[in-house]
């Protein structure tokens, strides 16, 4: 999934990152002044980016980098008109499907 | 001592979360948070922490929702939002000050998960809503020129056509959400739905869904966007339910 040498993730796994970090964010139990965030590294610029840049243009932009690929993947797979694409994630991670 | 501090549970036994590790690396263990006059046997799953705040880095994103999702798999949580850390003393004086609310949450959510759905609209529909606007414009436009207007009536005649583009595109994205409010009626228990008719990804869903019914979930999702070109549907879940535990403070 992931490319752990360069750092870079592919479509499916940053998607699935903004997935988690739309749910634990923003969302969850708080305790009034203990949720403490730091932003620190490498890790945090790349994935803060999409947060706080525009979480909705990166998932925008992976939906369309996925759709464009399955397309070419799936022309001969298509049932009644419908692209179904499961994305495998890693433990802990929801289940995210795309489709169109 | 403090804590990195992932979910509460009322059901939760001591060996479900043995050998897991959390945020750092730490192992995770249960501590009991209910207080000896609660009728509610509460506890918090958490692990040590050494610092002073959480940075938001892929491993601990991940494994903030590894636990979470470790404990989803046994029973339904009440998760805390990520980077919570805590002592016991505060964990247990929240859980008593709140212990009404979260009595109620666990009811809530029992036997259920949360699932996600994003709408989004591609450039085409907007672009061809666009288009439609100066179709239906278009006769006046002549009409216009025919009348001989001037420079600044032809300008407003295309801010006109503009808002009226504008005004297809949210009345797709309000389409879209009506239809997926239909599909998933009778099995969301609960929604939160929020509308960005700006798009490009016009919708935003948390359903509460019984953990039996998922499956029928999604393919209800998936149903809602057939025959409806240009609307693409990203479902993700199960989640445990961050968008559907106590009222924030």
């Amino acid at each position: 999934m992931a490319n752990e040498a360069l750092g870079i993730l592919d479509e499916d796994e940053e998607l699935s990152l903004l997935e988690t970090l739309d749910h634990v964010l923003d969302r969850g139990l708080v305790i009034a002044g203990e949720v403490t965030i730091a932003v620190a590294d490498i890790d945090l610029i790349y994935v803060g980016l999409h947060l706080l840049l525009g979480s909705v243009e990166s998932v925008n932009r992976a939906l369309g980098t996925r759709e464009r690929r399955m397309e070419l993947l799936s022309a001969g797979a298509r049932r009644g008109g419908e692209t179904r694409v499961v994305v495998e994630t890693g433990e802990g991670l929801g289940d995210s499907t795309v489709e169109g | 001592m403090k804590f990195y501090v992932y979910c509460l549970s009322d059901e939760l036994a001591d060996a479900s979360v043995e050998g897991l590790s959390g945020v750092d690396g730490a192992a995770v263990r249960l501590l009991p948070v209910g207080g000896a006059a609660s009728a509610v046997g509460v506890v918090a799953v958490l692990s040590e922490f050494g610092g002073e705040r959480a940075a938001v880095t892929r491993e601990n994103l991940l494994a903030h929702n590894r636990v979470n999702a470790h404990v989803l798999a046994r029973v339904t949580p009440l998760p805390f939002r990520f980077g919570t850390l805590t002592d016991a003393a505060r964990l247990s004086a929240y859980v008593a000050a709140n212990e009404t609310a979260l009595g109620e949450g666990f009811a809530r959510v029992r036997g259920c998960v949360e699932m996600g759905v994003k709408v989004r609209l591609d450039a085409g529909a907007k672009a061809g809503a666009k288009e439609s606007g100066v179709k239906v414009e278009g006769a006046k436009v002549e009409e216009a020129r025919a009348a001989g207007v001037g420079r600044g009536t032809a300008f407003l005649l295309a801010k006109r056509r503009e808002i009226m583009g504008e005004e297809a595109f949210k009345a797709r994205a309000e389409e879209a959400a009506a239809r997926l409010a239909a599909r998933v009626a009778g099995v969301a228990r609960e929604s939160e739905v929020r509308l960005s008719p700006e798009g490009p990804i016009v919708l935003r869903a948390s359903h509460l869904v019984a953990r039996a019914d998922v499956a029928e979930y999604r393919e209800r999702v998936r149903d809602s966007g057939a025959g409806f070109s240009g609307i693409h549907l990203l479902t993700s879940g199960p989640w445990p339910p961050y968008s559907f535990g106590v009222a924030r403070d």
